[in-house]
Parts: structure tokens; C-alpha cells; sequence
């Protein structure tokens, strides 16, 4: 046969081009940016004193934002800007962990749900179809109904409830993969199934996805713990701060900054992380 | 025929046995309460009569496969006892069952809105210019806020704008206010609904998904056969967008049902979501569990109704074992 | 006489990663009435660009930046590219910038009478080019209805079932019934050239029809173009990186490499090795293993 050549078509790029590619960074930069301060609060927070009978002080209830107390005090005198700082200590680590089993839990679900064809592959694919008819924020109000639970077992809760949303994702790319003639290759090559499924395929082909999804679930602890302190009766309980309990103080009818920024806050931080898990994942995407 | 029916079967019975298993996973957690478990889960003060009842309910005088084929077994035919504190002495599901139906008109209604609106807002705004780009940020940075902040927000702008129509808790009518009561009744409904079109990131989630899907359409060869042959590409392409829509509608569902508890809660709306957080406030196990299963059983429902529906409109996926 | 499709100079520019690229550089050919030109080439070479172009169905930015294409209809010549030059703009740079809204505007505005009756088009990979929730009885059906708008409903399936014959379906009843999905690659290319040919173009652009097709299946779908073109009496462009087939339905032949024209000449002239010829040319038929002067028995 003459001229039946390997190489693709020539076909548009499937990306309209360097358009796109130019306005990339700046929306990298910024949800960076917020995401980057954000962590670091939390990181710093605990290091901080806080004594929560100490800031009280009623002298300056309601001042506006001064020098001495950059976005104000509230209604009984705390400065807002400390509580801030303080209200990340609530989520930081718990949304590091909810994401370290998403994650994990989720890749390795995936992986063995899409590579393996016996029991095993049948039983994972049965166990995350149930894990994915829970409603996350019911079950997490049932089990707070039971348990009473901290911080870190909401947290741990959440990690596993969305497991089966990244392992979907995992375990698509996997199928599609698997059939791939660069895959079929290494695998005549001789090279070990683990090792194509973790390298070749879960951190070369899954990383983008993996990093979007990390940020959804970091961004959906956020919500769940400044939602239940929100609510009041379970999270974090006054007088210890939490994003969610500051915004709670319009019930009590006071000013406009003390629910104002820590609301701002929440909807910043949280438009950020998935922007940034975004723009990342979309950047190594067009880095390929 | 036969082979459609065969799946359609295959698909309920599946459902079924979720729906076994999710409520087995509810069932244990009650079961994994600290110490006592009869203690652990009724209200303070429960007279021990009650407290019997509730055990034998739940079957925890038995082991928790026994226990769970008790209760499992009371809770098909649909009884899952009485309320304790929410309504004391009502039948759970006597309360639940109305509540749940009008958040589901809320949850679903609004759904069906934000996704009209998506619809048309990735049809109009393909994307890649630099105007629908800027839209679509701002898109992005408004709707992405948590529920209860857009609530807040909500209710503090119109307590400052329109004299005190909303409470943070509830809906006050002054004198002077046009709309007649009967449909004001309905405003905090409208409100609510607003409230989650606009939050939890849907509408921008919605948008990205049906964007995508309508470009990968636009971009596929049949698409550009049926330019050739020289036909309408209309008509095609919204018959090949209904099962993207509709798998949209199904898998964001569960999403909505979880905006819709909080936000019941701040509008202070009778619906299934307040039920659930105050029955779960004055710990009414009963009323929290039964609940939890409702949720979890329309979750596993509408997937069903989609995957149906879908294999009727689309032939490959009854073809590929669906 | 007049041609019926005239194309010159024409430029399509693509963005990529590393900048603009240039798949189509000045390339110009014309097809005369009743003619079948082949365009030969290998991947990559702008063959199905440029069929593209002329179709009118390229979306990406900045697509068609240049040139001109004539398509004679009735004793009327339309220019399917007039206007273009308000559209694009080249900047000092060398880039192109287009309003590609506006023009898609004009695309489809200049190109709706012409689609289907004036050309038509068949792809590659047939079974992607069905549109996969219908039947393709009611595919072949809405290509005959568009042809002849009059036909009762009943009269309407059985011109459909004709032409499921006619592109030689063993059981067209059966074919008239299923799904793409469920038909082979050549089932589903039969079903294509019937849903074309049902619209009576003056104009059939065939872009690379076998690739992916079985040598067999191959073999019969070329003959059933040779076939139903002659009979039709419609001209074509027939496109394929396949020498032995251009040649087989092609009365004249261009040779096609990185967006340019290379050669043209007629087949005959090819075959005999008449006239000067370009290396690449010769390269390609000597690749394909025709002895020059004994083709006429091959073919």
C-alpha cells in the first residue's frame, strides 16, 4: 500500500490555540495567590495565642477598621481580622486530611475498579456505587446526630463520601487507557501492572484531574465546617472563632463588618481553590 | 422489547440492593453510637417504656445482622416508628413523607430552572472570546459561595434595601407591603429557590458541563455529515443533548438535596431538610433515620429513572449492558 | 466550458501551540462538469483541509484566511468565499486575526442553498458520521425528503429502501431498521453514500471514504462509487492516500505535500509516465509497486 503513514491527520488543534494559553497565568496567579494565603493562615494560626475570655472587650464593640484593629471588632469587641486568622484553624487540617483519603482512597479505588476484571474489581465498583447513594451532607448531620463528632471525623466523613466521585473519574481514564497501543507496550515490554497503573497512568495521565478534584474536596470541608458552625449546633461552638459562627452574628442584628468579612471570606477562599484546581489541571492539560 | 424489559429489571433489583446496602451502612452507624447505644440515641428524659419500644425498634437487643433484619424489615413497609420530639407521637413518616415532597418540588424546581438557564448559557456563550471569558469568571465568583452565605446575604440586603421584609429566621409582611398574603406565603419559597440557583457553585458547575458537551457535539463528524447532506443541525443536536441533560439532572441532585437542607433551615421553609436538623437538634432518632433513608432512596430513584430513561432514547446503552 | 468548482490561492491557517501554521499554502485546482479529480497525498499533506474549506465546515480559528472559490450552480457562479478579506485582517506580524463569528455567519448564509444538492460530502470513519439515536432508515429518509419535499411518507421510505439497494445493502429492510451502532464500518459507508447521492448533487466530495475500511470492503466500496458516479453523471472529488484507488476513479489527478500543490496531470499521463514528473510523485508509484507502462492490467 503506498502512503498509509502512522502519523495523524492533520486536524485543527483540539485547543483553539495560544489565545487561550496567554490567558492562563493570571487567573493561575490570583486563585494561587488567595489559596497560598489562605494556607498559609492556617499554617500560622495555631501559633498564635488566642484566649477567647481575653478578647472580649466591650469598650470597643463595633468599631469600625483602625490602624490598631484592621477590619474592625465585633459586637463584643473582638477584633474581627485575630478571629479570621484564628476561625482557619477549624478547617485547615481537617480539609488536608478529607483530601489525603479522597485522593488516595479515590486513585487507588479507581484503579482497581477499572484494571481489575474477578471479584475484586466487581466488588469495589459495588461498594462505591453505595458510598455514592449517601447524601454527603445528610449522612454527615446523622452521624453529627449519633457521634457528636469533632472536626477531623466530619472531615475524615467527607474524605470518604467523595471517594467514589474521584474514583469514577480515575477508573474512566483507566478504562480508556488500558486499550491504548503506548500502554498495550509497556505491558509487552514486561513492566510490572502496578507500576504502569501508578506511573504511567494514575501520575501521568490522572494528575491533572486528581489536583482538581484535591481542591473541590479541600473547598467542601470548608463549606461543611463554616455550614455546621453556621448552624450552630454542631462545628465550632462560640466562644472559639470560626468563619461560619462569625457570619452566624447576623441573628444577633449587629453592623455590617463582622459578618460582612468573614462572609467574603468563605466565598473568596472557596471560588480560589476551585478556580486554582482548575486552572492547574488545565494548565498541565495544555502542557501535554 | 424483551432485552430493554431484561435491563429494566436488572436496574430495579440493582437499585434495590443500594438501597439495601445504604441503609445497612445507616442502620450500623446508629448502632456505632458511643457506650450504650439505647442511651446514646434517645432524648434526655425518655421514659423507659419508650426507651423499650425504641430498642425493640431497632433491633438493638439483638445482634446487628438479626437487629438490622428487624428494623430493615419494619422500615420496607414504610414504618419507621414514632417521632419523639419533633412531633411526639406522630408516625414518622406521617410528617416526613409531606415535608420531603415539598422539598423536592423546591430542590427540583430549582434544578430544572438553573439548568434552563445553564442551557442557555452555554448555547449563547461557546466560549474562547474574551467577553464570554470575563462572564464567565464573574459567573464563577459569585455562584461558587456556600448556601447559607447567599442566604445571609440575601436577607441582610433586602433588610436594608426593602423595609424589613426578611428576618434572618423568617418572613415578616409589613402594612404597607402590595402582594397579597396568599402569595406572599409563597416568597420565602421563591427566595429560597433563588438562594440555590445561586450558590454551591451549580449554575457554573452546569455551565462548564453542558459547554463541553455541546462543543464535543458541535465538533463531531456526523455533525458536519448532516451540514453536508445539507439538513437542519438543530434538530440533531438537541435530540443528542437530552441524555447530557438528563444525566446532569440526575447526578446533580444529590447536590441540590444537600443545599436545600441548609437553606430550608435559614428561610425557616416546612420542608424535609429543617425537619432533619431539628429533629436532629432534640435528637429524634427515629425522625433523623427515616429521613436519611428517604433521601438515600430518591437519590438511588432518580439514577434509576435516568439510566431508563436513557437506554429508551439511546439504543447503545441498553447494547452495552446497561 | 465552464468548470464547476474553481479554486484558487487558497490559504487555511491554523493556531497551534507553537504559533500559526499554514496547512493550506496556495493551492488551487478546478473540477469540471461530469470530471472526478483525484487529490493524492499523505497525512498531514492539507488534502482534507482542503476539501474542508471548500465545504465550508471549518470552525477553528482562524480556518480560511485567503483565496478564492468559484462553485458554478445552474448557469449562476457563486463566490463562497466573497467577503473574506473583510473578515481577516493580517497584522505586521504576520498573524492572522479573523472575526470568525461573522464569518461563520456568512458561511452558512452562502452555503445553505448549495449543501446537499450542490455538494455533498462522504468521510471517513462512517460510523461517526451517522448520527448514532437514529435509525438510519429515518437518516436516508430526511436526505430523500430534502430532495423531493412532495413524497408521501410511504412513498418516502420506499425511495429510501431504493437507494439502500442501490448502494448494494444485502437486506435493506434490516439496515433500514438499525441503529449505526450496530452496522459495520462498510454497512455504515454504503448508508453514507446513499444518504449523499440521495440529494442528487452536482458534487460529491469523497474525503478519504475506505480508510479503516477492510481491503475487501475497500475494493467494493470503490467500485460502487466507479458505479454510481458514472451513472449519476455527478462530478467528484475523490480523495485518499491510497495511489492505486485515485487512480482507478479519477480522470485527473493532483499530488498533494505539506499544503501545496505538487503535480497535476492526467491519470493516464501518470500511468504511461508521460511527461516530466515530480520526485515525490514518482516516489509514491514506485511505492505502490505499479510497473510504469503496464498499469492499465493492474488497474
Amino acid at each position: 500500500m503506498g502512503g498509509d503513514h502512522p502519523s495523524q491527520e492533520c486536524k485543527a488543534p483540539s485547543t483553539p490555540g495560544s489565545k487561550k494559553l496567554r490567558s492562563l497565568p493570571l487567573g493561575l496567579y490570583l486563585s494561587g495567590g488567595i489559596v497560598a494565603l489562605v494556607f498559609l493562615l492556617g499554617l500560622i494560626a495555631p501559633l498564635i495565642p488566642y484566649d477567647p475570655a481575653a478578647a472580649v472587650d466591650y469598650q470597643r464593640q463595633l468599631a469600625g477598621p483602625s490602624w490598631s484593629h484592621l477590619l474592625g471588632c465585633d459586637g463584643q469587641g473582638r477584633d474581627i481580622a485575630l478571629r479570621i486568622v484564628k476561625g482557619t484553624e477549624a478547617f485547615f487540617w481537617p480539609g488536608i486530611l478529607a483530601m489525603t483519603i479522597a485522593v488516595i482512597g479515590g486513585a487507588a479505588c479507581g484503579a482497581c475498579a477499572g484494571y481489575m476484571r474477578g471479584w475484586v474489581g466487581q466488588a469495589v465498583r459495588g461498594l462505591m456505587q453505595l458510598l455514592d447513594t449517601l447524601p454527603r451532607l445528610v449522612f454527615i448531620v446523622l452521624l453529627c446526630t449519633i457521634l457528636d463528632p469533632g472536626m477531623y471525623l466530619i472531615a475524615t466523613t467527607a474524605g470518604v463520601l467523595f471517594i467514589p466521585t474521584i474514583a469514577a473519574i480515575c477508573r474512566r481514564k483507566v478504562e480508556t487507557l488500558a486499550s491504548e497501543d503506548y500502554i498495550l507496550a509497556h505491558i509487552a515490554h514486561g513492566f510490572h501492572p502496578a507500576w504502569i497503573l501508578g506511573y504511567h497512568i494514575l501520575w501521568l495521565q490522572c494528575r491533572p484531574l486528581l489536583i482538581r478534584q484535591a481542591c473541590t474536596v479541600f473547598s467542601y470541608v470548608l463549606f461543611v465546617e463554616t455550614a455546621l458552625s453556621y448552624l450552630g449546633d454542631y462545628g465550632v461552638q462560640e466562644p472559639w472563632p470560626s468563619w461560619g459562627n462569625m457570619v452566624a452574628q447576623t441573628r444577633e442584628g449587629v453592623g455590617f463588618w463582622p459578618w460582612f468579612v468573614p462572609a467574603v471570606m468563605i466565598v473568596v477562599s472557596i471560588a480560589a481553590l476551585l478556580a486554582f484546581g482548575n486552572a492547574i489541571a488545565r494548565r498541565e492539560e495544555a502542557m501535554r | 422489547m424483551k432485552r430493554i424489559f431484561l435491563a429494566l429489571l436488572r436496574r430495579i433489583l440493582g437499585g434495590f440492593a443500594l438501597l439495601l446496602g445504604a441503609s445497612f451502612i445507616i442502620y450500623m452507624t446508629v448502632r456505632a453510637a458511643p457506650g450504650d447505644a439505647i442511651d446514646a440515641i434517645s432524648p434526655m428524659g425518655t421514659p423507659p417504656e419508650v426507651k423499650a419500644q425504641l430498642m425493640a425498634e431497632f433491633g438493638l437487643d439483638r445482634g446487628p445482622l438479626a437487629g438490622y433484619g428487624v428494623w430493615a424489615l419494619r422500615s420496607l413497609c414504610g414504618d419507621f416508628g414514632d417521632s419523639l420530639v419533633f412531633a411526639p407521637g406522630e408516625r414518622v413518616m406521617a410528617v416526613a413523607l409531606p415535608a420531603f415532597g415539598r422539598t423536592l418540588l423546591l430542590a427540583g424546581g430549582a434544578l430544572l430552572v438553573c439548568l434552563c438557564f445553564a442551557l442557555l448559557w452555554a448555547a449563547c456563550n461557546p466560549g474562547g472570546s474574551r467577553r464570554s471569558q470575563l462572564l464567565g469568571a464573574s459567573l464563577y465568583g459569585v455562584t461558587s459561595a456556600p448556601s447559607f452565605v447567599i442566604a445571609v446575604a440575601f436577607a441582610q440586603a433586602v433588610n436594608e434595601l426593602v423595609y424589613r421584609l426578611v428576618d434572618a429566621r423568617g418572613f415578616v409582611t409589613p402594612s404597607w407591603y402590595p402582594i397579597p398574603i396568599a402569595c406572599s406565603s409563597m416568597m420565602p419559597y421563591l427566595f429560597a429557590g433563588i438562594t440555590l440557583i445561586l450558590s454551591d457553585g451549580l449554575l457554573i458547575d452546569l455551565v462548564n458541563y453542558l459547554r463541553s458537551e455541546l462543543q464535543a457535539l458541535r465538533r463531531s463528524p456526523f455533525i458536519a455529515a448532516i451540514r453536508a447532506k445539507g439538513a437542519r443541525v438543530t434538530g440533531h443536536l438537541l435530540k443528542n443533548m437530552v441524555v447530557p441533560i438528563l444525566s446532569a439532572y440526575a447526578s446533580r441532585l444529590p447536590v441540590v438535596l444537600g443545599g436545600v437542607v441548609i437553606v430550608e433551615y435559614v428561610f425557616t421553609l416546612d420542608g424535609a431538610g429543617y425537619v432533619l436538623l431539628e429533629a436532629s437538634k432534640n435528637r429524634d432518632f427515629p425522625m433523623v433515620v427515616g429521613l436519611s433513608v428517604l433521601f438515600t432512596a430518591l437519590v438511588i430513584l432518580v439514577n434509576i429513572i435516568s439510566d431508563v430513561v436513557k437506554g429508551w432514547l439511546d439504543a447503545r446503552e441498553v447494547a452495552h449492558g446497561g | 466550458m465552464r468548470p464547476l468548482l474553481r479554486v484558487r490561492d487558497l490559504t487555511v491557517v491554523f493556531d497551534t501551540a507553537e504559533g500559526q501554521r499554514k496547512v493550506v499554502d496556495g493551492v488551487s485546482f478546478a473540477v469540471g462538469m461530469g470530471e472526478t479529480l483525484g487529490i493524492l497525498g499523505e497525512s498531514g499533506s492539507g488534502k482534507t483541509i482542503s476539501s474542508s474549506a471548500v465545504l465550508g465546515l471549518i470552525d477553528d480559528t482562524p480556518g480560511v484566511c485567503g483565496g478564492e472559490i468559484v462553485f458554478t450552480q445552474g448557469d449562476h457562479e457563486i463566490s463562497l468565499l466573497e467577503g473574506l478579506d473583510t473578515c481577516v485582517t493580517q497584522r505586521p506580524d504576520g498573524l492572522y486575526v479573523k472575526d470568525n463569528r461573522r464569518w461563520m455567519q456568512h458561511v452558512r448564509r452562502v452555503m445553505t442553498p448549495i449543501w446537499g444538492c450542490g455538494m455533498t460530502a462522504v468521510f471517513q470513519n462512517p460510523r461517526q458520521c451517522l448520527d448514532p439515536l437514529e435509525r438510519i432508515g429515518a437518516q436516508v429518509e430526511e436526505s430523500v425528503g430534502l430532495a423531493a419535499p412532495h413524497l408521501t411518507a410511504a412513498e418516502r421510505m420506499q425511495a429510501a429502501l431504493d437507494w439502500l439497494q442501490k448502494v448494494q445493502m444485502r437486506d435493506p429492510l434490516r439496515v433500514y431498521r438499525s441503529y449505526p451502532h450496530e452496522l459495520s464500518g462498510g454497512m455504515c459507508q454504503r448508508a453514507m453514500i446513499a444518504i449523499a447521492l440521495a440529494r442528487h448533487p452536482a458534487l460529491l466530495i469523497a474525503d478519504e471514504p475506505t480508510t479503516g475500511l477492510d481491503t475487501t470492503v475497500r475494493a467494493e466500496i470503490v467500485a460502487l462509487f466507479h458505479s454510481l458516479i458514472q451513472e449519476s453523471q455527478a462530478s467528484m472529488i475523490y480523495i485518499s492516500h491510497d495511489i492505486r484507488e485515485v487512480l482507478y476513479l479519477a480522470s485527473r489527478v493532483i499530488v498533494m505535500r505539506s499544503g501545496r500543490v505538487l503535480e497535476e496531470a492526467t491519470s493516464e499521463d501518470l500511468l504511461l509516465g508521460r511527461g516530466t514528473r515530480h520526485p515525490y510523485t514518482a516516489t509514491l508509484l514506485h511505492a505502490a509497486d505499479l510497473p510504469t507502462g503496464q498499469v492499465s492490467e493492474t488497474v
